[in-house]
């Protein structure tokens, strides 16, 4: 007979531990995957894992992908921390491009120093303000926060859709779906010629700290640790529970709606459908990789990247689909899931023969 | 054929806590048991290990003397062992016949020729095609019940069954269960509620702390040996020195309490008023889950109600939450330690700092001021005699008595005017508990008052100037505790009346 119990004393070194074993573990998953396709699991592995990343270009490219990634879960481990569960931060980060995205079209004949931060403003409000969306309606009408934002995800980009087609599509554009080419005063500054890392990483490593600086020595950080912990204690407490449920995920919203618009002013330059490759829910995976730890999604945010990266190199050299890359995701979260379970309970095995001699 | 059922010392213990201690109990059928005791006695687990979804450490069960091995409530079905639990397992949104047929065995068109015999034979009126949301809880109730009958039961144990009902569905139900007992279905009914036992059961166990301590016929008891067998009847009373004088002035005053709630689950408050005067220490007695729940909760500010007035210190304060009640110099110590008034994963400083009040300065200007937390829980710490000076310690490595010495410290190191208390020394030992005991006659010593609320008898009439039962959402009227006896307690517990 198999018994499970809780561990009484889970040592916190192991609980940072376990997403590398994850991480091992996805990999070999991965090679396992290859082998079973008829390829080398080596080879194809490096091709994943290494290749991407051996030149500058390819870091370049990791820290591309990488910001996005950062942003959003710093925002969502906010939400996540204080038991709140925003499932669409890929509707946010939508909804942040367009409201930036919107602002940078009515200046696309124009330059200034002042475009830049108007834009950027505009899409964190823009994320913010759909953030809202789902925490009014849970605060005041009781409806439950995860299916209201995952279901906005998909009336954002309809909205999108809508608007490179229609409203907002490029006149001189030949009816392709996309708007037109923003000024180069709403642009991120490139980091380096030749390469397309540019400032959004500065606003990401921004967000880290600060949300180092708020999780863990403010007044709110604190309400948010026992929300998350029990939100029986919070009520017990007198915390203004809803105030703080708007606060968190304002500032998820926030986080995404920047990312949605550092992609948009970084390598896109305009509006068009595909302007997420799914950032918004891969951001779920890496806030718990990251043990919704700043420092700690900083390091996740880099290992999904390189999932997206490697997803990209397969295909070309594999002629593997890059979907795979959803496929590492997904092993990703799930080993995670799977050691956190072993981490917090222990399987006894109990031995059936001794308690049936008893009988 | 008649259904012998025997439990025979059955164990169960979890980490802190013996849920049943050698347990032995016998039922034959043409009877209705009751299995009676409070919230947290062993019942639950009794009844789970019967129906198969924990397994004892230790005893056996016997039906007809066969050996059970109840290892998934499946086994319990394949021994015709059924059960209705208090709450609900339905699929809401599926109707009756389709909730029916989950787990039948036989096809469709039998299935329901088999229902609409027993809907006939015990004349309960569901319609069958309806999902289950559209249903009174008395109708679920009956869909559960079909469900166990279908299966022809030799045993049906029901787990406080009228929690959810009104009167007349509660009659409806006992008026069948006496038809299941003519026909030879051995019935276990669980509850804390006397006047059921008395007016459906033929026999009634006892059980207090995870024991069995009384088996006897209903006919022989009353509300209040019940009742007291129940809560455990101790005949020393030690009582403190009653050290009010008529004179003082009333510190705080509740008018017109009223709690209505949409959850079945809750209780009702009806109407409550009263006061309590400097130095005072009043006692709310009741069993548990007669509305206490909710009155602390009332009281602290995490429920507000409208319409009601509390006043504190010539202050209107119904409408605050509990941060800013604190700010009045009132204090809260919930019953439930574990997670309500502290959190386990948290460091002891973290719980010290849930009492933030406005001149602790533990948090200035939004930032926290970890020096002063600290500083602040290390006095808590010695004042209060926790057996550790390590404030980075995490509350779950505290035993419960030092625990709840922590979470008095807190609330106590403040010098609060009123202290409102819910089962201070539940699941302690004797030595925290007289600490604690102590420790709130020091209080009413120093002039500061307290609000007892407490489903142990002893410590009321040990720690209370005056005592009132809470009953149903009711308060009794309020009597000098020199008055009150045990024995009086019990009735009044009971939903009896005295004069």
């Amino acid at each position: 007979m198999i018994k499970i119990e809780k561990r009484n004393d889970v040592p916190m070194a192991l609980y940072f531990f376990t997403p590398f074993i994850a991480i091992i573990l996805t990999i070999l998953g991965g090679g396992i995957i290859f082998y079973i396709l008829g390829f080398n699991p080596i080879e194809a592995l490096k091709f994943y894992f290494i290749t991407p990343i051996s030149n500058l270009y390819g870091l370049s490219e990791l820290l591309l992908k990488a910001t996005p990634l950062c942003l959003i879960a710093i925002g969502l481990s906010f939400c996540f921390k204080s038991n709140n569960w925003n499932i669409g931060a890929e509707g946010q980060l939508t909804f942040g491009a367009i409201v930036g995205g919107g602002v940078a079209l009515l200046f696309y004949n124009q330059e200034g120093f002042y475009i830049l931060p108007l834009v950027i403003l505009a899409g964190a409000i823009g994320g913010m303000i759909f953030a809202l969306i789902p925490a009014i309606l849970k605060t005041y009408f009781n409806t439950n926060e995860i299916l209201v934002s995952l279901m906005l995800v998909y009336v954002s980009k309809l909205l999108l859709d809508y608007l490179v087609v229609g409203p907002w599509s490029n006149p001189e554009g030949f009816n392709f779906p996309e708007t037109r080419q923003f000024s180069d005063s709403s642009r991120m500054p490139l980091l380096f010629e030749g390469l397309r890392i540019h400032a959004g990483i500065f606003l990401a490593l921004a967000a880290v700290m600060l949300s180092w600086f708020i999780l863990y020595k403010t007044y709110l950080g604190f309400q948010i640790k026992v929300s998350g912990l029990s939100l029986k204690t919070a009520k017990y407490a007198g915390f203004k529970g809803k105030t703080m449920i708007l606060v968190v995920f304002m500032i998820s919203g926030a986080c995404a709606g920047l990312a949605g618009v550092g992609e948009i002013t970084g390598p896109i330059g305009q509006l068009h459908r595909m302007i997420s490759p799914d950032y918004g829910f891969t951001a779920i995976i890496v806030a718990f990789l990251g043990r919704l730890n700043p420092f700690g999604i900083i390091f996740a945010s880099l290992v999904v990247a390189l999932t997206y990266l490697g997803a990209e190199t397969a295909q070309i050299f594999l002629q593997i689909p890059k979907y795979t890359g959803q496929v590492f995701q997904g092993m990703i979260l799930f080993f995670l899931l799977a050691s956190d379970y072993l981490l917090f309970f222990k399987v006894k095995i109990l031995n059936l023969k001794k308690n049936e001699l008893r009988h | 054929m008649a259904t012998d059922l025997r439990i025979s010392n059955i164990s169960k213990i979890y980490p802190g806590c013996v849920a049943n201690d050698n347990v032995s109990l016998q039922f034959k059928s043409g009877k209705i048991y009751a299995l009676l005791g409070e919230n947290g006695a062993g019942k639950s687990t009794l009844v789970k290990i019967l129906s198969g979804v924990i397994s004892p450490d230790n005893g056996e069960v016997f039906l007809n003397e066969k050996n059970l091995k109840l290892s998934s409530p499946l086994d319990a079905k394949k021994n015709k062992i059924g059960m209705v639990f208090q709450h609900f397992n339905l699929f809401e949104t599926l109707s009756v016949f389709e909730n029916l047929s989950i787990d039948a065995t036989e096809d469709n068109k039998s299935l329901r020729v088999r229902i609409n015999e027993i809907l006939k034979k015990y004349n309960f009126s569901i319609d069958l095609d309806v999902p289950v949301l559209n249903l009174s809880a008395g109708q679920k109730q009956k869909v559960e019940i079909i469900r166990c009958l279908l299966r022809s039961p030799k045993v049906l144990i029901m787990d406080e069954p009228t929690s959810v009902l009104t009167e007349q569905e509660t009659e409806e139900l006992f008026i069948s269960l006496k038809k299941f007992c003519d026909e030879g279905i051995l019935i276990i009914y669980i509850t804390h509620k006397l006047k059921e036992v008395l007016s459906l059961c033929d026999e009634v166990a006892v059980m207090r702390k995870g024991k069995v301590v009384s088996v006897s016929q209903t006919q022989n008891e009353k509300v209040e040996t019940l009742a007291n067998k129940m809560v455990g009847q101790k005949l020393a009373k030690i009582k403190k020195k009653i050290n009010i004088s008529k004179n003082k002035d009333e510190i705080f005053k509740v008018k017109h309490l009223n709690f209505y709630s949409d959850d079945p689950f809750e209780t009702n408050l009806v109407n409550l008023n009263f006061s309590v005067k400097k130095g005072e220490c009043l006692g709310i007695a009741g069993i548990s889950g007669n509305g206490q729940n909710e009155l602390f909760q009332i009281l602290s500010g995490e429920i507000i109600t409208p319409d009601t007035s509390i006043i504190f210190r010539n202050k209107e304060i119904a409408k605050l939450n509990p941060k800013q009640r604190r700010e009045y110099l009132m204090a809260f110590s919930p019953e439930d330690r574990i997670s309500q008034a502290a959190v386990p994963e948290l460091k002891i400083y973290e719980n010290v700092a849930l009492n933030n009040f406005k001149s602790s300065n533990f948090f200035e200007k939004g930032l926290v001021n970890e020096r002063k937390i600290k500083e602040h829980s290390k006095k808590i710490l010695s004042d209060f005699s926790v057996n550790t000076d390590n404030v980075e310690l995490k509350s779950q490595f505290l035993s419960g008595g030092n625990l709840q010495k922590l979470i008095l410290g807190r609330e106590l190191i403040t010098a609060p005017e009123l202290l409102i208390c819910y089962n201070p020394t539940w699941g302690l030992d004797v030595g925290a508990i007289n600490y604690i005991h102590e420790t709130l006659i020091k209080i009413n010593d120093q002039e500061k008052s307290t609000i007892l609320i407490s489903t142990d008898t002893e410590e009321l009439l040990k720690l209370s100037d005056r005592i009132a039962v809470i009953y149903k959402g009711k308060l009794s009227k309020i009597m000098p505790s020199e008055e009150v006896t045990p024995e009086k307690l019990g009735v009044l517990m009971g939903g009896g009346s005295i004069d």
